[in-house]
């Protein structure tokens, strides 16, 4: 018999050789050892790494997802990691960026401690954008406490303390009523104000029945 | 479970990327960007083309994720929508050519990265291959395709996959060869049973 073809041997890295195919390299040496080239070359082939794309390759696709619609910047919400944050703790935070334009003053004056200027009564731009700052620290420390807040609702953090998450509500109450102190009026602020209230009562019947445990 | 540097599993972040989340678009591609590279640049066999097909498989998918239910594994799924967008490319650049005329053979250099002897062989001989070829050995012997998977992805039989495939092996072993510097073509002398 004739040696096997390179492509009847591709063949057999894949599939059984017909009794005559076997015969044949049972016997002759130079096919086996074609046919064990072509198995480590298809070993090989499976082997391949992955490949790294040109840098700046992200950029270019960033760019082009953007001119179709199909990215959108994260929120501040997501930025501080509480995409999963309840609407109504988000009206919370939204009321309180808002107030930390126009309601500082009213903020500093639920904490007489703090010696936060009013931004409304800035007329240097450099000590306006200061005081948004340093009200923006506040905002994010705030954010950072409903945050706490969430890992007890989600059940991730089932031990932690009730009297840490009633005074967390106390303030997130106290804020609120400054927003209100603001806009007496507003139905929507009022609201918000009766789900905190609400909340932190919950809370604080939390801590009463714990305490009623202890003993 | 996997979870990100955003720590998010991987359900996760597809649900974000599919509402237009740019980080988890990223964090997305990140995670998988070397493997749709891989297979488009294989397929593409030029650097260049490769980015731009990597790019419109990227769209493609993003694009598709509101529809990905999680059937399949989503790296599954991202790996066919880059296999596609890399064949209807090819195909459309083919028609144009035809169109447009005869046009000089790009042969693609071999990747730029750091890798061994071997697998930049490997890569040179597969760009070499003839387009049919070249697609099919990536397909059944890179990626892991079946030759009905292939059949279906190519629009040919799965004997057509088979006689591409074992034609193409054979090319490459004498390419290797050649590469190699010690060129012995096994099938010179006719050989047959």
């Amino acid at each position: 018999m004739d040696h096997l073809t390179s492509e009847y041997l591709a063949r057999l890295v894949d599939e059984a050789p017909t009794p005559d195919e076997a015969r044949h390299l049972a016997e002759c040496e130079a096919c086996t050892a074609e046919l064990d080239g072509l198995r480590e070359q298809t070993r090989s082939l499976g082997s391949l790494p992955e490949l790294m794309p040109p840098v700046g390759d992200w950029a270019v696709l960033e760019a082009q997802l953007r001119s179709e619609g199909l990215v959108r910047d994260p929120s501040l919400f997501q930025r501080l990691g509480l995409a999963q944050t309840p609407q109504w703790m988000k009206a919370a935070a939204a009321i309180m960026l808002f107030l930390s334009g126009t309601g500082t003053g009213a903020l500093v004056a639920s904490n007489p401690s703090s010696s936060l200027p009013d931004v409304a009564q800035l007329t240097e731009v450099e000590d306006a954008a200061s005081a948004v700052r340093v009200a923006e620290q506040g905002y994010v420390t705030a954010v950072a406490r409903y945050r706490e807040l969430l890992a007890e609702d989600g059940g991730e953090n089932a031990d932690a303390d009730p009297i840490s998450r009633f005074a967390a509500l106390e303030h997130l109450v106290m804020v609120s009523q400054a927003a209100v102190r603001q806009a007496p009026s507003d139905p929507f602020l009022n609201g918000f104000l009766a789900s905190a209230m609400a909340e932190r009562d919950a809370a604080l019947r939390m801590v009463s029945a714990n305490r009623d445990n202890w003993f | 479970m996997i979870n990100d540097s955003m720590g998010m599993t991987e359900r996760q972040l597809i649900g974000l990327a599919a509402d237009g989340d740019a980080r988890a678009i990223r964090s997305l591609y990140d995670r998988y960007a070397p493997r749709v590279y891989a297979v488009v640049r294989r397929i593409a066999g030029d650097d260049d083309l490769a980015q731009d097909y990597a790019q419109e498989a990227w769209i493609r998918a993003i694009r598709a994720l509101p529809t990905f239910r999680g059937d399949a594994r989503f790296s599954t799924w991202l790996h066919r929508i880059a296999v596609n967008a890399a064949l209807q490319a090819l195909r459309k650049a083919e028609t144009r050519k035809k169109r447009e005329g005869p046009a000089p053979v790009d042969v693609a250099i071999a990747p730029t990265h750091q890798d061994s002897l071997l697998q930049k062989q490997l890569e040179k001989a597969l760009d070499g291959l003839p387009e049919g070829m070249r697609r099919v050995i990536i397909l059944h012997d890179v990626e892991g395709y079946t030759h009905e998977e292939i059949g279906d992805v190519l629009g040919v039989t799965a004997g057509t996959s088979k006689s591409q495939l074992f034609k193409a092996r054979a090319k490459m072993r004498v390419t290797l060869a050649g590469l190699a510097g010690a060129v012995q073509e096994h099938g010179a002398e006719a050989w047959t049973i």
